[in-house]
Order: C-alpha cells, then structure tokens, then sequence
C-alpha cells in the first residue's frame, strides 16, 4: 500500500461521516436529523457557555478520578491472579458473575444508597473500569515468561522485587490494552450515569437538550463528546507507543462494553 | 477417563471451583449480616433471602417473563445484525486491499466514540420503538467483531490460501472456505465480546427511553422505591448474560473441535 501521511485516512474517514450525514439530513429532511452546516453554528455557542463548561469539566474530573481508582484497585489484584493459581481461582468465577451486569445500571440502586452527587457517579465509573483493568492484568501476568522470573529470583531479586521489575513491565502491553478499553468504558459510564441521575455533567445537558426539542445542540453536544472519545483515544495511543513501543502495534483495538 | 492424571486434574478443577464459590458466598454473607446487625433499612437494602423469593416468583410470572422476552429478542437482533455486519465487512476488508483502506481510518474514528452517546441521534431518527434500541446495540457490538475478523484475517497463512487457488479454488470460495474458517477462532473470541456488550447496551437502552423490556422495569421499580424489584432485573440480565455466554461457549466447543481453549 502507498504510504499516506499518518493523520490523513482518519481525517478523509471523519469527512467521509460528515457528508454521509450531510445528504441522509438533505435527503430524510426529518426535523431530528438537521443538517451539518446548522449543527456545526451551534458549536461555538455550545462551547462558549460558561455552564457548559462546568459540566463538562465536572464529568471529566469524575471521569479521572474514578479511573484512577480503579487501576489502583484492579491492577494489583489482575497482576496477582496472573501469578497465584491460588488467586485465580478464588477471584475468576466472581469476575465472570459480574461481567455482564451494565454497570451504570447500578446507578439507581447506588443512588438510593449515596445520594445523586459525585459519590455515586465516581462509584459507577470505578466499576464499569476495573473489570477489563482486571481481566487484562491478569491476562499479562499469566503470560509472564517462568525463566525470567527464575532468573530474577536466581539473581537474588525478592518476591515484591520482582513483581514490580519483571511481572509489571512484562505485563505492560496487556495492561494498556485494558487501560485503553478501560478509558472508552469511563467515558461510557460516565455519559449513562449522568443521563440516568440528571444533576450535572456532559450527560445530563446531552439529554436535557433532546427532551427540550433543541436538535442542533443535541447533535453538537454528540459530536464534542465524540471528539473527546477520539481524542482520549489519540493520547492514549502516544503514550502506549512510548511506553512500551518494543512491544510492537497494540493486538487490535480494545472492545468497549458499558 | 480412568486415567489417574486426568482424576487428579478433575479434583483439583473441583478444588478450585469450591475455591472460586468463597468471595461470592462472602459477599453475600456480608451483605445478610449487614441486613441482620440492623446497619440498613430494609427500604434500602432488602434481606438476600427476600431478593432471592422475588426472583424466583418474577420467573414463573408470565408479565415479567414478556418483558425478558423483549430485550431478548432486541439483544439476539442487534447482536446477529453485528454479527454479520462485523464478519463481513472484515472478510471483504481481508479479501481487498481498497476496502481495507477504507474500513481502517473509518473504525479508527468510530470505535473510540461513546456509542450511548448517539443514542439521542438513533431516537430522533429511527423513533422510540425498537429500532433505535437495535440500532445502539449494533453499532456498539459491531467493532469488538469487526476488529477480530480483521486480526485474525491479517494472520491467516497466505500459502492456506495460495495452495487452495494452486488447486483450482476460485478466489471467492478460498475466501469463504479457507479464510474464513482460519478465522473463526478470533471472530468467536469478539463475538464474545460483543455478546456482553449487547447485554450491557441493551439494558441501558431500555432504562433511558422504553415502555417493556427489564431495563424498563428497573427503572419503574426505582420510580416506586421498589428496592427488591430493582434487584431482580439485575439479576436477570445477569443470568442472561452468563447464560447466553455458555451458549457461545458451546458453539465454540462444537465449531472449532481440537482447537485449544481459549483463556
């Protein structure tokens, strides 16, 4: 294949979507599909207003916080369960239990116990990301080379020693691809859990907009949360080549689940 | 069987099925003894035992069952729509060189957007009904599919495919008889994927805008401060899950005989 500058396809790709959504809007002309020039006017009202503001800033710092959590709780526990049969066993069938259960769909059970403030929302956002920290933790831990390991032990590193030397930086790659699929799932989350408690973030103004019929700022609100999906994305990207780019092109993109 | 390994095996797998039993019957344990010592008003959180009589009556309740009836058949629509979708498009991505260059930048700007997100968009244009639900789950669980066609298409064995061609095989039958199976193992392993994330998306379609479904009764039971029925469409997507996740394994077993489990 020729080789085109990095950037590029995605850019083509974006406005590729955007004519797509361009003609479907001219030719449907349904008032809830409005057209790209008029969704793209009420971008910059949307982005100036002070209020706006806040609540994206809101959910973002939500966001962080509960991702933070998270890795702090998920990563020792995946790192373990990788390296203790023991672990493994005692925390598989739990995990695989909770998998399927829609975190944000705790949210209303969660408010009734902590209220509709941060407390709860952050709650649900450290749920929805443990799970594929843990999973994919233990995935790269397990996968650790035994002689490594045997050598480090031979070359008088001590137990914790070589967790932290040889099982994490070995594990690294997998661990991202959580961490990556963990990022999408906050921001998932974080726009559910809003929608459902209706009190502040990005969420809560997306749904706000579609009950009062203000069809351009509903549309402007999905494409900056898209672009905040994106972009996360982007980051994420570079930071993982850094990291860890001896390890080569991460294995496919991480799945996503709410 | 007989085989003194293989008992030695089975008992240990017993050993730590029991193992694995622990933190599930301790969190229960916790979750009586807080019940019990008074630390919550039943209002808030109901008895285990009160949970479990509920799920068992709404089971044999035929209103509930229609609602579980609904999101089944909007989960098995939007996830056989992915399903197609997402091996197809990977397929054909496999097979051309111009196709692959169109998905690749079109994935890597779709799949990191939020999907609830256009949820709003999917209602203002599709309507309230199911399709805007099918819709949610579709575009949700086509990119974990799509993502493992398209890797395990890119390792397939090219001389798989050049000796089929050398013996004859037309380009679209090595696509569909040799590709495609050499693919299989990857697509079975996102389907799976993409089947716990259509439970996910269906339910939380159903909790923001429906009328059936038990995303929709989780929401009523809140409205009404129905604590112990808020818990048993929990439990029920759940088991759901759980159970159509055997289902797949089972597929799995069947399809890909020989091939080793995955982790």
């Amino acid at each position: 294949m020729r080789r085109l500058p990095a950037g590029l396809p995605p850019l083509l790709a974006l406005a590729g979507l955007l004519a797509a959504w361009e003609v479907a809007s001219r030719f449907l002309a349904l008032d809830g599909l409005p057209s790209v020039p008029a969704t793209l006017a009420a971008l910059p009202d949307l982005v100036a207003d002070p209020d706006f503001a806040r609540n994206l800033l809101a959910s973002l710092r939500r966001m962080a916080t509960g991702f933070c959590l998270a890795l702090a709780l998920a990563l020792p526990a995946g790192l373990a369960m990788g390296r203790s049969r023991t672990v493994a066993a005692l925390l598989n069938p739990l995990t695989m239990m909770v998998y399927p259960v829609p975190k944000a769909a705790l949210m209303p059970l969660i408010m009734l116990w902590l209220g509709v403030g941060d407390l709860a929302k952050t709650l649900v956002i450290v749920l929805g990301v443990s799970l594929p920290v843990l999973y994919h933790a233990y995935q790269g831990a397990r996968a650790v080379e035994e002689k490594m390991l045997w050598s480090a032990a031979a070359m008088g590193l001590s137990g914790p020693a070589r967790a932290a030397r040889v099982v994490l930086p070995a594990a690294l790659p997998e661990i991202l691809v959580g961490c990556r699929t963990g990022i999408v799932l906050a921001l998932i989350t974080m726009a559910t859990s809003e929608m459902i408690a209706r009190q502040s973030g990005i969420g809560a103004v997306l749904f706000n907009a579609l009950d009062l019929a203000q069809y351009e700022t509903v549309y402007a609100i999905i494409l900056v949360i898209g672009a905040l999906g994106v972009g996360l994305d982007v980051l994420f990207e570079g930071a993982r080549a850094r990291l860890v780019g001896w390890a080569g092109p991460p294995p496919a993109l991480a799945p996503a689940s709410a | 069987m007989s085989d003194p390994r293989e008992r030695i095996r089975v008992s240990a797998r017993l050993r730590e099925g029991a193992l694995g039993l622990l933190p599930i019957l301790g969190l229960v344990g916790i979750w009586q003894a807080v019940v019990s010592l008074g630390l919550a008003p039943p209002a808030l959180l109901p008895a285990p035992g009160t949970v479990l009589a509920r799920c068992l009556a709404q089971f044999a309740n035929p209103e509930f069952l229609g609602h579980a009836g609904a999101t089944l058949s909007r989960l098995a629509v939007g996830f056989l729509a992915a399903l197609v979708l997402g091996v197809g498009i990977g397929i054909l991505a496999a097979a051309s060189p111009g196709v692959l260059a169109v998905v690749r930048p079109l994935v890597r700007v779709l799949a990191p957007v939020p999907k609830v997100a256009l949820y709003p968009a999917f209602i203002l244009t599709l309507g309230f009904a199911d399709a805007s639900k099918i819709a949610l789950v579709v575009a949700d669980a086509v990119f974990p599919i799509l993502l493992a066609t398209l890797q395990g298409a890119a390792m397939v064995e090219p001389k798989l495919v050049w000796a089929a061609r050398a013996a004859g095989t037309s380009p679209r039958a090595a696509l569909l008889r040799v590709v495609l199976p050499a693919t299989l193992p990857s697509i079975l392993t996102g389907a799976r994927i993409g089947l716990v994330v259509s439970c996910i998306v269906v339910f939380l379609a159903e909790m923001i805008t429906s009328t059936d479904g038990l995303g929709y009764l989780l929401v009523r039971a809140a409205r009404s401060f129905q604590t112990v029925d808020m818990f048993v469409p929990l439990i029920a997507i759940s088991g759901l899950g759980l159970l159509l996740n055997g289902a797949l394994g089972l597929a799995r077993g069947r399809l890909l005989r020989g091939f080793p489990e995955e982790g």
